[in-house]
């Protein structure tokens, strides 16, 4: 005998990184805040009305691009039980199906937009908050941490403090912030992450909204597992929100929750926000592992998919 | 270990006492960093005899550094790169000493933010991994270097910590070494707001006499009778002060005599001044030699 | 083009060495994300990698103005619950427009920084590994920091067997025939320069990662044997000196054991020139000679006391 190749292993040296099912697009029918829910079922008719033609034709458009026709669509819809809570789910749900049958919509998954924060004790908005990498000024060599303002995420540099800090030394001048990926003109954008009243720490709607991307997309995973899998719809929708599971599968045929891209239908009210949320998207480093995953898959079904997370997200304002 | 050198009036002999104590250490076989804190005006490269960096450094001084213009700073390895030949070789036995000097042309801190204790505390953090003792020249005074060094000490709760309180032995500085202890807005005041314990840190602190004329040194040998008398009288009136301000005896860590070259120059005393060339007191080598075992024998810190 | 980084070697903070669940939670940095634990033949722990963004200069040894953006990986290990490093590295590509995108763009290729314009492999390098002037990117700040935050972890009681200093090992990789070169420039700065004919994998970092470990460990010993005077120190108080050795670093001694068998020759190639292995040993033999002769002279001492009292 000359050699013997051993192989040993040891699991927990390993990183073993679950892959998520995965639709061609996931589209966001709505998201319900209690200002809609107080205008009543008439406003909510409104806005389906205004959703189902741009749904359709993402729709086909997604049919078309696919060999076959065999484009896996799936629809959301996200209500907020997060910054105010309204309603039950008894009461609302039935509301909103009824609400987006008329206008022939289907909601495959409906979700509460506090599990974007919690569910199921995975806190998802922490694991994304642990997840940005700053976009570096020029002139970032590392050699001192990132400039943090506690809460606070910035596309640029802001502007420098005022006050000197050497005694009899020059005082610093006022500058303007400036964008780091400027063109020209720079469009500075500071956005709130979230902030802290008596030790409770309230997540912003943009922060959220980015988390709840991230998820739709199927890029966060905590200890490697997905942190959060639809739970078929019960007999009966619960009288309060906590007992309402954190995604709510309605359709047992529907196509996987988690998609390669993502569709928004919303008000041009919601343009800042989605601003923020891209702001905030566009500072978040998916694992690396993650990603690799999923270009392997779309490239394995032909899908050429943007290379930036951000840029899968899409929107309509109307 | 760091310890910290302060005193309440400029001039007492901080920086010439602080850096003696350092050499002697690191004579004794540890590993001492020397932190030139005295913003205002960093000389401890003058005491050490590198000429280099005699009014601090153009490069990574300690100013540069606590307000985030380089990443480490620049350390200054005294046993090479002294000036005086007979501190240029490590004698046998000794540990390493080791400079971090100011920044040439810097001035005092006109605020301490947050970043700059972070940066402290990191500093502080890592030389711990390496040296046994760093000593920190603070300055003289109510100011924002002790605030930010207060501060920094508290985020380090694993890191020993002591306080020497330089002054000179007169009237005024006795009360005035008081007053930077325990007056308003004083180390034990300002240390509570940061969240020191003041007892504990009031354990921590000692006072060190510089430059003392005992009224039985040599150099009063040819006073006349009555000068020998008023000086006695003067000096029991002293003891006495210190004794009520907490400045006595048992607060005290030691005390070093006048002596002729340090009246002269800011240097270190080598065994060679007192022994070779003999101009310097062989009292003052061993009064730098004790408090440099003091400074870190336990029983000389145990609660007052 | 060319892959840099550097790791900074330390003791870790703490009285003795630490178990597995207690590495876990010190280098736990990143919610929801694994500390990975080999513990064969070693124990070894790793952080989740994580990225810091940079936009700057790049080390020339030509001086050339390189600009590069994007992120640098980085983590920390522990091993034998003992010694702590902070370790980055940063895969230098060529950007494929000459101006900086938006930043999504450089966090979809986690760990590239992408060079605008024109430089060479061998000019960055050499800049690299000669030391960084102020203005250029720093991977030992980055690395220095990921230490830290092993040595601050509030579970460490900071009160270490002896007081060393941190090591740093700069090391470049680049493509071509198998090659490494092991440079030690001051008492605390080595580089290392490997040339590898295949892709680069961070199995390569792990590599370098290894080898800043046991050069530490050599350094460390040494720094140890010369405090404790053997010989012209008394046998016992040498001997004292000598044991924080036995106790925390002997044992550590295991090259290679975290590096893929494809890396191997790489070690066994640097244990045949300049003989690290070789030299270790004969240091530990050191180390054993003097702990045992002193035994035996306290014995011998036992004895004669325990003869005259009879
Ligand atoms: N034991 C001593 N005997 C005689 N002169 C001394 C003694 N100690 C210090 N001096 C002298 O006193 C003067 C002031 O000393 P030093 O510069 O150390 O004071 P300092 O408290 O650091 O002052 P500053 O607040 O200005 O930094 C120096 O000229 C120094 O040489
Ligand atoms: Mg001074």
């Amino acid at each position: 005998m000359t050699s013997v190749n051993a192989a040993f292993g040891e699991l927990a040296a390993e990183r073993r990184i679950a892959s998520a099912p995965l639709s061609h697009v996931s589209i966001e029918l709505g998201h319900l805040y209690m200002e809609d829910f107080e205008a009543g079922p008439e406003r909510l008719r409104e806005q389906f009305g205004r959703v189902a033609p741009w749904a359709a034709a993402v729709r086909s458009g997604w049919q078309r691009r696919i060999p076959g026709g065999r484009a896996r669509v799936s629809t959301c819809f996200l209500i907020d039980d997060y910054f105010s809570r309204f309603s039950t789910p008894a009461e609302l749900v039935p509301m909103v199906l009824e609400a987006a049958a008329e206008h022939d919509l289907s909601i495959d998954y409906l979700a509460r937009e506090s599990s974007c924060a919690e569910a199921d004790g995975v806190e998802l908005a922490r694991l994304v908050e642990g997840r940005l990498v700053d976009d570096p000024p020029p002139g970032t060599t590392g050699s001192r941490p990132p400039v943090k303002e506690t809460g606070w995420l910035c596309n640029g540099s802001r502007s420098p403090r005022p006050g000197s800090v050497q005694a009899m030394g020059p005082a610093q001048r006022w500058a303007p912030p400036v964008q780091n990926a400027k063109r020209g003109h720079s469009i500075f954008v500071d956005v709130e992450l979230w902030d802290e009243n008596g030790g409770r720490r309230t997540w912003s709607c943009p922060f959220l909204a980015a988390v709840w991307q991230l998820l739709r997309l199927g890029m966060l995973r905590t200890e490697g597992e997905l942190p959060l899998r639809p739970v078929p719809a019960g007999a009966s929708w619960p009288a309060r929100w906590d007992d309402l599971p954190p995604i709510v599968q309605l359709n047992d045929q529907a196509a996987p929750f988690s998609a390669y891209t993502t569709l928004s239908v919303l008000s041009p009210r919601f343009l800042p926000v989605e601003l923020a949320v891209r702001t905030v998207l566009s500072q978040v480093a998916v694992d690396a592992e993650v990603l690799e995953q999923v270009r392997r898959r779309s490239d394995g079904e032909g899908v050429a998919l943007e290379d930036e997370i951000v840029d899968r997200v899409t929107y309509v304002f109307g | 270990m760091l310890i910290f050198a302060i005193s309440d009036k400029g001039g007492t002999g901080r920086s010439v006492t602080s850096t003696n104590i350092g050499y002697r250490h690191a004579l004794q076989g540890n590993d001492v960093c020397y932190l030139d804190f005295d913003f205002g005006s960093p000389t401890a490269g003058a005491i050490f005899s590198v000429s280099s960096v005699a009014r601090g450094t153009r490069n990574g001084g300690l100013h540069e550094y606590l307000r985030g213009g380089c990443a480490e700073p620049h350390r200054v390895d005294v046993w090479t790169e002294s000036d005086r030949e007979g501190l240029r070789t490590k004698p046998p036995g000794a540990g390493r000493l080791v400079l971090l000097p100011g920044s040439e042309g810097g001035g005092e801190l006109s605020a301490v933010d947050d970043e700059m204790v972070r940066r402290c505390v990191q500093l502080f953090g890592r030389l711990e991994e390496e040296f046994d003792l760093c000593m920190v020249d603070v300055s003289a005074g109510r100011s924002f270097t002790a605030e930010m060094v207060l501060q920094a000490s508290v985020r380090l709760p694993s890191i020993p910590f002591r306080w020497l309180v330089f002054h000179r032995w007169t009237r005024q500085h006795i009360i005035a070494a008081d007053g930077l202890v325990t007056g308003a807005d004083g180390l034990l005041d300002a240390g509570a707001r940061f969240g020191h314990d003041p007892e504990e840190l009031r354990d921590r602190i000692r006072f060190v006499r510089t430059a003392v004329l005992e009224p039985d040194a040599a150099e009063l040998v040819g006073l006349r009778d009555e000068q020998r008398a008023w000086l006695s009288a003067c000096d029991a009136e002293l003891r006495e002060l210190a004794g009520r301000h907490g400045v006595g005896r048992t607060a005290m860590l030691g005390k070093v005599p006048l002596d002729p070259v340090l009246q002269w120059r800011e240097q270190l005393i080598s065994d060679e001044d007192v022994l070779a060339s003999k101009i310097a007191n062989a009292e003052t080598a061993a009064a730098f030699d004790e408090l440099a075992k003091k400074i870190v024998d336990d029983s000389a810190w145990e609660g007052l | 083009m060319l892959v840099m980084g550097e790791v900074h070697t330390a003791l870790l903070q703490n009285s003795g060495e630490i178990q597995e669940p207690v590495c876990r939670q010190v280098l736990g940095l990143m919610a929801g994300e694994t500390v990975r634990v080999s513990r064969r033949p070693i124990a070894h722990a790793l952080s989740p990698d994580l990225l810091t963004g940079v936009d700057c200069r790049l080390p020339s040894a030509s001086q050339a103005r390189v600009r590069a953006v994007g992120t640098v990986v980085s983590r920390c290990a522990i091993t034998g619950g003992r010694v702590a490093q902070g370790s980055s590295y940063v895969r230098v590509e060529r950007a494929a427009v000459d101006r900086r995108l938006s930043w999504s763009h450089y966090l979809s290729r986690p760990g590239v920084a992408e060079v605008l314009g024109k430089a060479k492999a061998g000019d960055l390098a050499a800049g690299f590994l000669d030391g960084a002037p102020p203005d250029c990117l720093d991977l030992g700040a980055i690395s220095g920091r990921f230490l830290d935050l092993a040595q601050s972890s509030p579970l460490l009681d900071r009160r270490a067997p002896f007081r060393i200093p941190r090591t740093r090992l700069r090391w470049v990789t680049e493509v071509g025939e198998p090659s490494i070169r092991f440079t030690l420039h001051s008492d605390q700065v080595r580089t290392v320069r490997i040339a590898h004919p295949e892709p680069f994998t961070p199995a390569l970092a792990a590599l370098c990662e290894d080898l800043a470990l046991h050069d530490w460990l050599l350094t460390t010993l040494l720094v140890l044997v010369e405090r404790a005077g053997i010989g012209s120190a008394p046998g016992a108080q040498a001997a004292a000196k000598l044991a924080p050795a036995v106790d925390h670093l002997l044992h550590l001694w295991m090259p290679g054991a975290h590096v893929g068998e494809s890396l191997a020759p790489y070690w066994e190639s640097l244990d045949r020139r300049p003989g690290f292995t070789r030299q270790w040993r004969t240091l530990e033999d050191r180390v054993r000679d003097q702990v045992a002769l002193n035994t035996l002279t306290l014995l011998s001492i036992t004895a004669q006391t325990g003869r005259r009292c009879q």
